[in-house]
């Protein structure tokens, strides 16, 4: 099974998994994107929401189950084939949130490029957009080392 | 942010379900958003229609420059089928009636 390991800088992720988390309990109960239901059979869509926020609230654990004690210990955190697909879809959910609770004064623009002053960014809007980056490259990560024939440029 | 290690193993697996459809009562289109990062939308596109990297790509770039794009028609059953593995994937799926057809 094809796998990775990443070291990660204690110091400056281990501040962000209280973002990840919080986003994450926002999402217990409901859905990161926008979904048009209206157009899903009456008699379908409760049980879709249902089965759908299931299965995000399952990703969004995975993904805060990389954090375990041994990245605590060592920085270092595991993704496989086994975890790929669901640690991309927690990280999607996340962002997505943290888009629409505490990003929303960033142009589409600037959270596209991720060209912002850092220094001039007051705290906790600074965490959260630490946290919108850092989930970014996890991503792209997972989509590299992952995905290699779905990924070849 | 280090890589320490990559192990290589067989080629991964892919959800692929149905080639490109654009013909049916039923069109499922994919809005923009400015959030979900291009690279994954494309390999969404990937796993969940069996596109190639061209058709994924062209898809992802008619959102992302049109705000929307047709990716299947068919019967409403698939379709919804389709837009429901989209939700999964935190896209913005809609399901319109093809009136073209």
């Amino acid at each position: 099974m094809k796998r990775i390991e990443v070291k990660l800088s204690l110091g400056a992720v281990a501040p962000l998994l209280d973002v990840i988390k919080a986003a994450g309990d926002s999402l217990d109960d409901e859905l990161a994107a926008s979904v048009a239901l209206e157009q899903i059979d009456e008699d379908l869509r409760s049980e879709w929401r249902d089965e759908l926020i299931a299965a995000q609230n399952g990703d969004v654990r995975n993904l805060l189950a990389l954090f375990d004690s041994e990245f605590f210990t060592s920085g270092v955190v595991n993704f496989d084939e086994d975890n790929a697909d669901s640690i991309l879809r927690s990280c999607a959910a996340v962002r997505l949130r943290l888009r629409e609770r505490y990003l929303g004064t960033f142009s589409d623009e600037v959270l596209e490029t991720g060209e912002v002053l850092f220094e001039e960014m007051p705290e906790p809007e600074r965490r959260h957009f630490m946290c919108y980056l850092f989930l970014a490259t996890v991503q792209e990560l997972v989509i590299e080392h992952l995905e290699p024939t779905l990924s070849d440029e | 942010m280090t890589i320490d290690e990559i192990h290589t193993a067989p080629s991964p697996k892919v959800e692929a379900e149905t080639a490109e459809s654009l013909v049916g009562p039923w069109k499922v289109v994919v809005m923009n958003d400015p959030v979900n990062l291009m690279s994954y939308v494309v390999l969404v596109f990937r796993k969940v229609f069996g596109f190639d990297e061209n058709q994924a790509r062209k898809h992802m770039l008619e959102v992302h420059e049109d705000g929307r794009s047709v990716v299947w028609c068919g019967l409403r059953e698939k379709a919804e089928h389709f837009a429901f593995i989209l939700h999964h994937w935190h896209l913005t799926a809609v399901l319109e009636r093809n009136e073209t057809d």
